[in-house]
């Protein structure tokens, strides 16, 4: 906390220096938004000097950075990705000035200052995200979580836990992605939770963050799963378990597709033990076929094996 | 034994009599009093097994009936279908409205549709139901209630004229005394009502204020060709400017309310329809003469002010059969017959209301002046032609243009021509813009901002109804900043805001029959960009459907685009974003319904979802062929933005169908996506006969 604080001490004076010395602070604003200008331009004529006005800002490097910034309430969606990609460019330099702008009373701004942050990645910003990830806006709680995940600490395992409970979807979209970003083993019960949820973004997310945590901890979990009430669920778990495969997975999903379980979810089950042998070389397609006698059930089994005629 | 009876009585009212007397009933209760006291617990029984019995009962047959009205459409079928088996489900596709701050100019219907957007569906059958031929007013009125801003549910109202008004005395010209009522009506309504509902709809706001949207405001609404040529600071400045003009608008701009000025309007429409079929009756008839209604006047004195009598003031004009010549800023026109030769004026700062009638031959309209030929300026403005084979040839704002008001073109019948710049031919901002075709091979001619327009508050409109019929928008203003050789359209069914502060408007063409061609470029032919709607709704014929990107059912940025496409062997082309796309936070789809269809694209299309948009394709039966250049973001396709997926369908329900890409006959599709895939299904099982259908 003190080593950031004599960081950011260090860096405000040089800032300073630049900016409030008249001569100096006038010539680099006027160079920053003239450059800008040209960055941000997006017309196909000037498309080849976008990148070298963009380098150019970033060579300014720190006293670039609260022009920056200022910048980041600007209307125009194309403006505000210029601005989050220079200050990405510029990299660690400028996060003890981003750091310090997150109490911005404008939520938008924070909200994008959250997004830089992930974008650069870099641990000395946690402190900052952290406060700001119960936010009254949600933008920001995203923003904020998405950030945590990206830097990849596992500090941040409580607060994105807890933001897998949040009311906005996006919300605990974030914090799923996070979730598998940071690997944080706590969480799988609330992902294999996730793979039910009603906003798309968090149940598929969820899904993809437990594929990179330990599969017998989320094997586990998921055995459980299958006896979900909530259909999605089960289709998700049984999607998940055919991707990790192995005798357990497999067990599983067999006694599933037997069961007296409803038809989508012994559809689910059948549908990634085809997929998680595609060559049959378990020899259990037969069987497993036979037992749906529908048509379309049928053509969607025989699609798990079927190579795609792709011209 | 009974003791009343029912009878149908006069006019099928159910009467009751009574057959016993008094004494004898009171005999009867009080028996039937002993009976059920000593079978009370009996009949509590009884009773409440009938009620158990009853309720099942009625509870089995209402569910037969909820399944029976709800039956899917099989685009409601595939859409659940191919979603199940990708884990995913229809409310999936559905966007918050709080992704950016929600602004005081969102329509009603945008905020449900961006909420449920596979409603588009419903809503385009409904547009489709309430079409109804020779009655203008009818779809009009339709439209205006959907012009309701989001959370308002109370609407403005034309003003409503007081007694001295409505008895006004006028001095009559003309003897005809049909005449003279629509000449009298016309008067009520561009004397009074227009433009005090005009004052009502302003009263919040400024003088210059008012000035504010004939002078700056319409620079958003306005292409210029030497754009391409600037630098990039010019660029910037003009960018800059134009933020300036759309913020200065957003401070004050909600306190308008053009609901009076549109009421007034379709008030004035409604009633004047009857008076002009009152007319032309006559005429039809033979009961007089086009030549008398004209001649037969009032014998003035010498000296006399004309223009104080009704008919023939200053702006008003009443033609004859002959071909006639009118030339000027008019209020007022109504014309007999013959093939006339209107070259028209207006002023925009000094707004009035203009009626043109033509009943009868081929006509050249024309203007040198933005604003003019049914242009409701920040009034109303309605031209209505019944015959001949017409050529309308407008600049900007015009043909059906509603810029804070109301702008009608009607033509009933005939081959016509329709010429004009940007905000044409159904465009509609802060207003309603309209132009209804009944009949006849038409040629439709654009720039941009066209054709079906919405923009703020507002709703653009083209109806078509017979007739093979050509829309060109395009080819004029460059789109400098995506492509060196290709120009705008933003039309043909294309709703449009400022991104982030202005929410847009509702764009639709809405063409019921003919073999029809659509050209554009880019932006158009169901398309849309920010909050708003653009549509295509095309019930009949083979049509061909060509354009370049972001068409076709495309939806760019929070925001819905859909073309809806009945029967008829169809041929859809383009490049790319197109066919079924929706990017970032967007719905974009595609639906035909019936015939053998050809769909070619590059990229990024036929069911492509991007940056957490919906991109879908449903094809609903035909022998298809299905085209794409690059397969890996096709034909089913999403991609990630924030960390998340897309939404890309692909759904073919029957026919034997032909591909370069990911489908295939009988065979479901996972692409490699975030998240996405198709089917190529049989919707009705091929031995139905033995199975009785899916």
């Amino acid at each position: 906390m003190s080593r950031n604080f004599n960081r950011l001490l260090i860096y405000s004076v040089i800032v300073m220096l630049f900016l409030h010395s008249p001569i100096q602070g006038q010539s680099i604003k006027k160079r920053v938004d003239s450059l800008f200008v040209i960055a941000s331009t997006g017309t196909v004529q000037y498309r080849d000097m976008e990148q070298p006005a963009k380098d150019s800002i970033a060579a300014i490097g720190l006293p670039a950075v609260p022009l920056l910034i200022e910048k980041l309430d600007t209307h125009s969606a194309r403006e505000r990705l210029t601005v989050i990609r220079i200050l990405d460019s510029i990299g660690v330099v400028a996060v003890p000035l981003l750091v310090e702008a997150l109490d911005h009373p404008n939520g938008l701004v924070v909200q994008r200052i959250c997004w830089a942050l992930g974008d650069i990645g870099d641990s000395s910003a946690i402190d900052g995200l952290m406060n700001v990830s119960s936010h009254n806006r949600w933008q920001v709680r995203s923003q904020a979580v998405r950030a945590l995940g990206r830097i990849k600490n596992d500090r941040a395992a409580d607060i994105v836990i807890e933001a897998m409970r949040d009311s906005i979807g996006q919300v605990r979209k974030s914090a799923a992605v996070a979730s598998g970003q940071i690997m944080i083993h706590e969480s799988i019960a609330n992902l294999v939770h996730l793979l039910g949820d009603d906003f798309y973004g968090a149940r598929m997310t969820a899904m993809e963050a437990l594929t990179k945590l330990d599969s017998s901890m989320v094997l586990e979990v998921l055995a459980d799963s299958i006896n979900s009430s909530d259909a999605f669920v089960v289709s998700q778990a049984c999607r998940l378990m055919g991707e990790i495969g192995g005798d357990v997975a497999i067990d599983i999903l067999r006694q599933l597709v037997d069961s007296q379980a409803d038809r989508r979810s012994r559809l689910s089950a059948a549908t990634a033990l085809l997929k998680a042998d595609p060559q049959d070389l378990c020899g259990f397609r037969g069987q497993v076929m036979a037992q749906f006698d529908d048509r379309l059930d049928q053509i969607r089994l025989r699609s798990t094996f079927v190579t795609p005629d792709v011209k | 034994m009974p003791f009343c009876i029912f009878i149908e009585g006069q006019n099928n009212v159910i009467q009751s009599r009574f057959l016993v007397d008094p004494y004898t009933l009171s005999i009867v209760i009080d028996a039937m009093y002993k009976v059920l006291k000593q079978l009370t617990f009996l009949s509590y029984y009884v009773l409440l097994i009938w009620l158990v019995v009853s309720t099942t009962v009625s509870a089995d047959q209402s569910q037969l009936r909820s399944a029976s009205i709800i039956e899917r459409t099989p685009e409601q079928f595939g859409l659940e279908h191919l979603m199940e088996t990708l884990n995913l489900k229809p409310s999936d596709i559905g966007y918050r409205t709080d992704y950016t701050e929600p602004d005081s100019f969102r329509l009603q219907l945008i905020s449900d549709l961006m909420t449920t957007p596979l409603g588009m569906i419903d809503y385009a059958s409904q547009l489709r139901q309430s079409v109804v031929r020779g009655q203008p007013e009818v779809m009009s009125a339709y439209l205006f209630k959907d012009l309701a801003g989001a959370g308002k549910s109370k609407r403005g109202k034309a003003y409503s004229p007081n007694e001295q008004e409505l008895t006004r005395p006028v001095n009559l010209f003309y003897s005809d005394p049909i005449l003279n009522r629509l000449l009298s009506r016309v008067s009520l309504y561009l004397d009074i009502i227009i433009p005090k509902s005009t004052e009502l709809a302003f009263a919040d706001i400024s003088t210059s204020q008012r000035q504010f949207l004939t002078t700056k405001f319409v620079h958003l609404l306005e292409l210029r060709v030497e754009d391409e040529f600037l630098t990039p600071n010019q660029l910037d400045s003009v960018e800059k400017l134009d933020e300036e003009y759309a913020e200065t608008f957003a401070e004050f701009g909600y306190r308008i309310n053009s609901d009076p000025i549109v009421d007034a309007g379709l008030d004035c429409l409604k009633k004047l329809m009857l008076d002009v079929n009152a007319l032309r009756s006559q005429i039809d008839s033979r009961q007089v003469s086009a030549k008398h209604l004209v001649n037969n006047t009032v014998t003035l004195p010498p000296g006399v002010d004309r223009s104080s009598y009704l008919g023939v003031q200053n702006g008003w004009a009443v033609g004859g059969p002959g071909n006639d010549y009118y030339r000027g800023d008019y209020w007022f026109i109504l014309d007999l017959g013959g093939d006339d030769h209107y070259d028209l004026t207006y002023d925009s700062h000094n707004p009035h209301p203009v009626i043109i009638i033509d009943l009868s031959g081929n006509d050249l309209y024309q203007t040198k002046t933005d604003f003019a030929i049914a242009s409701g300026c920040m009034t109303v403005s309605m031209l209505l032609d019944f015959e001949g084979d017409d050529s309308y040839r407008g600049q900007r704002f015009s043909l059906g243009s509603g810029y804070f008001g109301f702008g009608l073109l009607y033509d009933k019948s005939g081959n016509d021509h329709y010429d004009g710049d940007t905000h044409v031919q159904g465009a509609g901002t802060y207003g309603l813009g309209l132009l209804i075709d009944e009949s006849g091979r038409d040629i439709y001619n654009a720039a941009a901002y066209a054709q079906g327009f919405g923009y703020v508050r507002g709703f653009g409109m083209i109806i078509e109804g017979d007739g093979a019929d050509s829309y060109y928008a395009g080819g004029k203003y460059k789109d400098f900043l995506r492509y060196d050789q290709h120009y705008l359209s933003m039309s043909q069914g294309f709703g449009f805001g400022s991104r982030p502060i202005l929410s847009g408007g509702i764009g639709i063409i809405l063409d019921r029959k003919g073999n029809d061609n659509y050209y554009s470029d880019i932006f158009a032919q169901g398309a849309s960009y920010w909050w708003s709607l653009g549509m295509i709704y095309d019930s009949d014929g083979n049509d061909n459907y060509q354009s370049f990107q972001y068409a076709q059912g495309a939806a760019t940025h929070m925001t819905l685009g859909a073309l809806i496409d009945d029967f008829g062997d169809d041929v859809y082309t383009g490049k790319g974003l197109m066919q079924g796309v929706g990017h970032d936070y967007s719905c974009g789809l595609i639906l035909d319904r019936h015939g053998n269809d050809l769909y070619t694209a590059y990229d990024l299309s036929q069911g492509a979802g991007s940056a957490n948009g919906a991109g879908l394709l449903i094809d609903n039966e035909g022998d298809d062929r299905y085209y794409v250049k690059i397969k890996k973001n096709t034909h089913g396709y999403g991609n990630p933005r924030r960390d998340f997926g897309s939404i890309g369908l692909f759904i073919d329900l029957g026919g034997f169908d032909q591909y370069t890409g990911f489908g295939q006959n009988n065979y479901y599709w996972q692409t490699d996506s975030k998240w996405g895939g198709g089917m190529d299904i049989e919707r009705m099982d091929p031995d139905s006969a033995k199975t009785g259908g899916r």
